[in-house]
């Protein structure tokens, strides 16, 4: 059965066939017709070895005839297949050349051989090419069947090779010649299929040609904005290029701007983003050159709009900061004035300010923890700071200090917060420089504390030509005063209200009995604390004293005069034998010379009984700047007398006589604010004495609680055991069980 | 020459005048008053006197200590009282009494309640904590006899023998406990 339906199925298959090739002719004289046919379109079609001498093919009747035999036979496809196997196996020759170009192309990585190679195979290409009469579909077929073919049999070098060869197309090159071949070897990649299967690899060329270019030309050139200039070079250059890549088929100016649109501006978001990461990596440099750097700057802000990397830009900054700028070896000037400088530069590249509070913060944290930032801001804020490089704009108009606002909902330009700021951002409102940098502490009182010592240590160092200098500051007190508020500097007030007083009451007492002694009466109450001084003074300087101090109290019963001795200068002249010397000395130098009054030779120990002075270092040192005077001239271990006849360096001395040495004033020592601090824990010390004689012995936790009872104490049980600990070294009270107690 | 000096504010420190200088009350506050005095009293080193609030919680229960003053008859000796202001101080002394049994003329043995005039009718405003614990000291040294609590140690007053027995049998000395 299965073998007579077989049978029966392939003999139907046979006269099927046998119809079609026999197109009803008598007999076999169709087949044969065919035949001929199908030999005569092979031959016309066959692929040839173009490096063999042929005879161009001719599209003749015979030809024509023939196709239309296998067309009617419905044959066509088969021709196409036998076509399209024969150039597969004509490959080979293909394949060779290719290889032997690239043998070539990496020997001498000369991009020509490639071109060359490219074209060259482009010849093969077209002479296979079958003939156009033979229909589109035809030809498309064979340049698939011809590109995949050729993607396959070229090596992986190639890839490299032709980027390389797309790359010697942007590089720089004479216009004209350059751009006409350029448009042949595009049309010839293209009709090679190069282009639509290596376009990302052309891409990826022309972005390494902006990279390449952005770096060279703006790496360090922060003056000017570079964005402008850079976009010209684009249209210049890499417009007419991409014109070329993705511009073949563009007939009208409409398709052009369609595909600058695309393609342009995602080489433009390139150009973009190189500039930004530039940028971004320059910031702290570009931040120091602040403000010759403003270029960079805008430059920055427009490259940020167009693509997002403020998140790298924070993080650049920041971890430049933690690298180059808060550690120990950095001065908090310096830090100040770059912490200054971030913030007028990203007030430039982000107006909201998010981009500044994230970097600021860590900025803020490590400059809390520094212990001379307000003086170092206090200091700049009186223009004390000698490098110049004041903080603060001069031209700027000084304002209040402003808190932190509260946002105002009913403005009509009221904007929300930036997308990307933390939940803890504040609107920091473009306020001037001190209100930021004042808001590093939580509360500006240091600021007025530490201005206040300042305003001591200049005050008192003014020295004999003062009423310039307490203008001086008091213009600057009335300046802070619009920032700080009137109340808060009231004790600069005061400080400065003493300091003309004592004018008036020393003109007063000297009407009255003239004294060569002209103090500065300070009171005690407002100014900061000073170093108390026990130097007694010795011998005519006493009797001024007394003298001065009785007037004073005739003239002002209800107040008592308290010297601080140490502070202030002695112009002194001292007479000798065969000379004279004048010096304007500190008080304790001229204590020590005038005791040579009473007698020419003292041991080091009776002077400081005498002077009641007790740290023998300061004493010695008094003494030396009347040895390096020549006045004084050891004589033993510890024992000082006075030359009344010059050392016989007779020169020397001479000088001496006419030119009054200025000895070195030092600042008058003001008791800083970590001293004052420990001043305070003695208070604290009190109120502990105070419970435990009352109390009893006590656990520290009570002690800690208990202490709230002292105004202002703020210190954590920690820092109160470590104070203990230390009282308990001294003897001073004792510990057992836990349970604190007074030693008696 | 030159010199600088500081004139102080009217002295303010001295023992007796020191109620002077004692802040007035700001209106409504005792507390704040309290918390002054006890400021001043820290500040001020008067020997042998002392007090401090009881607990952290409470600034209107003190707890004081007297030493006996030296060259008196209850010299060495410590007495603990305790002092209780009232709501309305300081326009209402406040109630002082012995907590150590003191055997003194003015005082009462058994409830330590104390006859002094500046506690009762004499009382005033200015007073303070200070001027209060230094008027207990020196009450000791010299009792008022006129008008005892303790009418044994009035007559017994004149005779220092016997009445430093009675101190002794009666006094207790203080323990470290934790109040």
């Amino acid at each position: 059965m299965a073998r007579n339906g077989l049978r029966y199925q392939v003999a139907t298959k046979w006269q099927d066939s046998f119809r079609r090739f026999n197109q009803r002719e008598p007999g076999i004289s169709g087949l044969i017709a065919f035949s001929q046919a199908w030999d005569v379109a092979t031959e016309f079609l066959k692929p040839r070895n173009i490096n063999e001498p042929l005879p161009p093919r001719q599209y003749t009747q015979a030809v024509r005839a023939a196709l239309d035999v296998i067309h009617k036979s419905k044959r066509l496809p088969t021709l196409i297949e036998t076509f399209l196997s024969q150039v597969e196996s004509l490959f080979y020759l293909i394949q060779q050349e290719v290889d032997q170009f690239m043998i070539e192309y990496t020997a001498d990585l000369d991009v020509g051989i490639i071109s060359k190679m490219v074209y060259r195979v482009h010849e093969w290409m077209k002479e296979w090419t079958p003939a156009t009469e033979l229909g589109a579909a035809f030809q498309s077929v064979y340049i698939n069947f011809f590109q995949t073919h050729l993607f396959s049999i070229l090596p992986e070098s190639f890839s490299s090779a032709f980027k390389d060869l797309i790359a010697s197309t942007l590089a720089p090159e004479e216009e004209g010649e350059a751009l006409k071949q350029d448009h042949q070897i595009w049309s010839t990649f293209d009709a090679l299929g190069f282009i639509d299967r290596f376009e990302s690899l052309i891409a990826s060329v022309g972005y390494e040609h902006i990279e390449r270019h952005v770096l060279e030309t703006c790496t360090g050139q922060w003056g000017e904005p570079m964005l402008t200039p850079t976009r010209d070079w684009m249209t210049a250059k890499i417009v007419p290029w991409m014109i070329h890549v993705y511009g073949r088929n563009i007939t009208s100016t409409e398709e052009a701007r369609a595909m600058l649109a695309g393609v342009g501006s995602r080489f433009d978001f390139h150009m973009a983003k190189t500039l930004c990461d530039l940028r971004t990596r320059e910031i702290f440099d570009i931040i120091i050159d602040f403000p010759d750097s403003e270029g960079a700057l805008k430059d920055l802000k427009e490259c940020l709009q167009r693509v997002d990397q403020r998140a790298a830009l924070v993080q650049s900054l920041r971890q430049a900061h933690r690298k180059r700028l808060l550690h120990p070896g950095a001065d908090t000037k310096l830090i100040l004035s770059q912490y200054v400088a971030t913030i007028k530069c990203l007030r430039i590249v982000d107006p909201p300010g998010v981009l500044l509070f994230k970097v600021a913060d860590p900025i803020r944290r490590y400059l809390r923890d520094r212990p001379d930032t307000i003086r170092s801001i206090v200091a700049n804020l009186v223009g004390d700071d000698d490098s110049g490089d004041a903080l603060v704009d001069e031209t700027e108009p000084p304002r209040p200090l402003q808190a932190a606002e509260i946002e105002d909902y009913s403005d009509p330009n009221w904007e929300p917060e930036p997308i990307d700021a933390g939940p803890d951002f504040r609107a920091n409102k473009p306020s001037d420089i001190i209100s930021t940098l004042v808001s590093i502490y939580d509360s500006k009182d240091f600021f007025v504390k530490e201005l206040q010592i300042l305003l001591a240590q200049r005050l008192l160092a003014a020295g004999d030509d003062q009423s310039d200098k307490v203008e001086k500051e008091r213009r600057n007190i009335e300046i802070l005063k619009i920032r700080f508020g009137e109340a808060a500097l009231q004790v600069c007030e005061v400080m400065l209200k003493d300091m003309t007083d004592s004018k008036r009451i020393d003109q007063h007492i000297q009407s009255q009995q003239a004294s060569v002694i002209h103090p500065a009466i300070i009171s005690k109450h407002f100014w900061p604390a000073l170093e108390s001084s026990e130097i007694l003074m010795p011998g005519q300087l006493k009797e001024l004293q007394d003298q001065y101090t009785a007037e004073f109290t005739k003239f002002k019963p209800d107040k008592r005069l308290r010297w601080l001795t140490h502070l202030g200068t002695v112009d002194v002249e001292l007479e000798f034998e065969d000379r004279v010397v004048e010096a304007l000395v500190s008080p304790l130098e001229a204590a020590v010379i005038e005791l040579f009054s009473e007698q020419s030779e003292w041991t080091l120990d009776d002077i400081a009984k005498r002077v009641g002075l007790s740290q023998p270092n300061i004493l010695s040192k008094a003494v030396n700047t009347w040895l390096d005077l020549g006045v004084l001239a050891s004589a033993g271990e510890g024992i000082y007398r006075v030359l009344e006849v010059s050392a016989g360096k007779g020169a020397e001395a001479k000088d001496h006589v006419h030119r009054p040495t200025t000895v070195e004033v030092e600042m008058p020592p003001v008791v800083s604010v970590q001293q004052q601090q420990a001043e305070q824990m003695r208070v604290y010390w009190k109120f502990i004495e105070g419970m435990l004689t009352n109390l009893g012995a006590l656990p520290l936790d009570r002690i800690q609680t208990m202490l709230k009872f002292a105004p202002g104490y703020d210190r954590t049980i920690t820092q109160l055991a470590g104070f203990m600990e230390a009282a308990r070294r001294e003897d001073l009270v004792t510990v057992r069980d836990g349970m604190w107690k007074l030693n008696k | 020459m030159e010199q600088l000096t500081s004139s102080l504010a009217p002295p303010r420190s001295n023992n007796k005048s020191n109620v002077a200088g004692t802040p007035q009350p700001a209106a409504g506050s005792v507390a704040k008053r309290l918390s002054s005095e006890l400021m001043t009293l820290m500040m001020s080193s008067s020997p042998g006197i002392s007090a401090f609030p009881r607990n952290d919680g409470n600034l209107f229960d003190w707890v004081g200590t007297i030493e006996g003053p030296a060259g008196t008859i209850y010299a060495g000796l410590t007495f603990r009282i305790s002092i209780a202001f009232p709501p309305n101080y300081p326009y209402v002394a406040p109630t002082i009494k012995f907590e150590t049994p003191c055997y003194h003329p003015n005082v009462d043995i058994n409830s330590g309640a104390i006859c002094l005039d500046i506690l009762q009718d004499k009382w005033s405003a200015v007073y303070s904590v200070q001027t209060i614990l230094i008027s207990l000291q020196s009450l000791l040294g010299e009792p008022n006899n006129a008008s005892p609590l303790n009418p044994d140690a009035a007559s017994l007053w004149d005779s220092p023998e016997a009445f430093k027995t009675q101190i002794t049998k009666h006094y207790r000395p203080l323990k470290d406990e934790s109040a």
